[in-house]
């Protein structure tokens, strides 16, 4: 029998050593230190794990773990207050460096912002998978393609810097407002951090508030679309294990490559309600051209009273001619100093 | 009434990721700190950001038109801004960073009203537009 997940079957046993099950426990709803009893997600009416709701994923856990943390997995209950300390302190510190680029990039007081003051488990990184929490070493060939981006008709990088500003195609995607991609559209950024899941019988449909979208994604598997045809978030196909929605991603473009990731990435997402309020998302990258092994993180998404808006980025992105005439005033002022 | 205050700057030590829409260095320049006081004419309450037009008047009696880069209308709506926050005829004084093109652009990195109340409401982000998540009840 034809395996509705032919790349799945390939990486049964890959799939197995990286399987870092949530531990419920550590969510932050738990009552601390009190073991909570087997939770037992809902079902919908016709039957299959129910998803549904508003979530948001803000957290000032860092996807990896900041140096300071090398050796502690976990966060004790004073490093926690300690890094809340400080997310909060952000909101009534008037301690500008003033003149300097790491200002201007922060760019607006907290304000602007909307990243969450909380961590959102009590691990010191997103990354559960290597145990260093961190992301594994590139490929010496990702290194290489990494080195020549600048060759690339397009730029295909995600990093906010693009790779220079002669025209629009040198910025990252989502600088373009056309799209975060995959896994970066299901991770936390600085504001938008919402999402809708709703489901009916056999597609589960996530609605994304940075950068507006929604994936729909069939939960009856069937097989990956022709290998020839390439999009910007993949090619999407989920199946039920249990409780969780198990979803594997191929067929990616080769524009929307994530930390420097490849078209050839596989993408296999865990979707698991383990407590009332948490959503466990967990994704592991499995990309031997571009990772020396494959990595997993874990992200809580919390239910929220919030609403999702829309964010129409296109409607006015005066940042982005501004980003142009930035550089096009700058070589005019390094060609004038050259001429004297 | 609503209580303004203080509100901040970005601790260069935090450890959560900051993926903003643009590269904000890449439009302002770090070297073009400025300071402009002038009254608002119209805010453009649109996507990815919302711009600030204020009329400068120069010493000169001359008035000069400037454009101030805002934070998205999501996040503000969920802080406590709506559009209609800062209606035409507001004084305001902007603390921020000229464009890099020369053009009369400036983000606005600080804003504050004419009475020396800093921009904006509170620093609490729950009991607003932005609802509330089980971490936010977290004691």
């Amino acid at each position: 029998m034809r395996s509705a997940f032919p790349c799945l079957s390939r990486l049964a046993i890959v799939g197995v050593l990286l399987s870092v099950p949530s531990d419920p426990a550590v969510a932050q709803t738990s009552s601390a230190g009190k073991p909570t009893k087997a939770f037992v997600p809902p079902k919908t009416a016709w039957g299959e794990p129910d998803l549904q709701g508003l979530y948001t994923n803000k957290t000032i856990t860092p996807l990896e773990r900041p140096a300071q943390f090398a050796n502690a997995a976990e966060l004790t209950d004073e490093q926690i207050a300690e890094l809340e300390g400080r997310a909060a302190a952000r909101s009534v510190d008037n301690g500008r460096n003033k003149g300097t680029e790491a200002d201007v990039s922060n760019a607006y007081n907290e304000f602007w912002w909307d990243r969450g003051k909380k961590v959102t488990t009590k691990r010191s990184s997103l990354i559960v998978d290597p145990p260093d929490g961190r992301v594994p070493a590139l490929t010496p060939d990702a290194q290489r393609r990494a080195a020549e981006e600048y060759k690339q008709p397009i730029y295909r990088g995600g990093g906010a810097n693009g790779r220079g500003a002669d025209w629009t195609t040198d910025r990252s995607l989502f600088e373009r407002c056309i799209t975060r991609g995959l896994p970066g559209a299901m991770s936390p950024s600085a504001y938008n951090n919402t999402y809708r899941i709703v489901q009916s019988p056999g597609y589960v449909a996530i609605q994304i508030e940075m950068l507006g979208g929604t994936r729909v994604i069939p939960t009856t598997g069937g097989a990956h679309i022709g290998s020839s045809l390439r999009e910007y978030m993949g090619d999407s196909r989920g199946r039920w294990d249990g409780n969780t929605l198990v979803v594997e991603t191929t067929n990616f473009s080769n524009r929307t490559l994530y930390r420097g990731s490849s078209e050839n990435m596989t993408l296999i997402e865990h979707f698991t309600v383990v407590e009332p309020n948490v959503l466990d998302y967990e994704f592991t990258i499995v990309d031997p051209t571009t990772f020396v092994k494959p990595w997993t993180a874990s992200i809580p998404y919390l239910r929220t009273t919030d609403q999702l808006f829309e964010y129409a980025c296109h409607e006015g992105n005066y940042g982005m001619e501004g980003i142009l005439q930035g550089a096009r005033a700058e070589e005019a002022k390094s060609a004038g100093e050259t001429k004297q | 009434m609503r209580r303004f205050i203080v509100a901040v700057v970005v601790s260069a030590c935090s450890t959560a990721a900051l993926e903003a829409h643009h590269a904000f260095a890449a439009e302002f320049d770090a070297k073009q700190p400025i300071t402009l006081r002038g009254t608002v004419t119209r805010v453009e309450w649109i996507n990815p950001h919302t711009w600030i037009h204020i009329d400068v008047k120069n010493a000169d009696g001359t008035v000069v038109e400037w454009m101030i880069e805002g934070g998205t209308p999501n996040t503000l709506l969920r802080n406590g801004l709506d559009r209609k926050s800062l209606p035409a005829g507001t004084e305001i004084v902007v603390d921020g960073y000229r464009a890099k093109s020369g053009l009369n652009r400036a983000n606005g990195r600080d804003i504050m009203l004419a009475d020396g109340r800093k921009l904006f409401l509170g620093s609490s982000l729950t009991g607003a537009a932005g609802g509330e998540t089980p971490a936010d009840k977290k004691p």
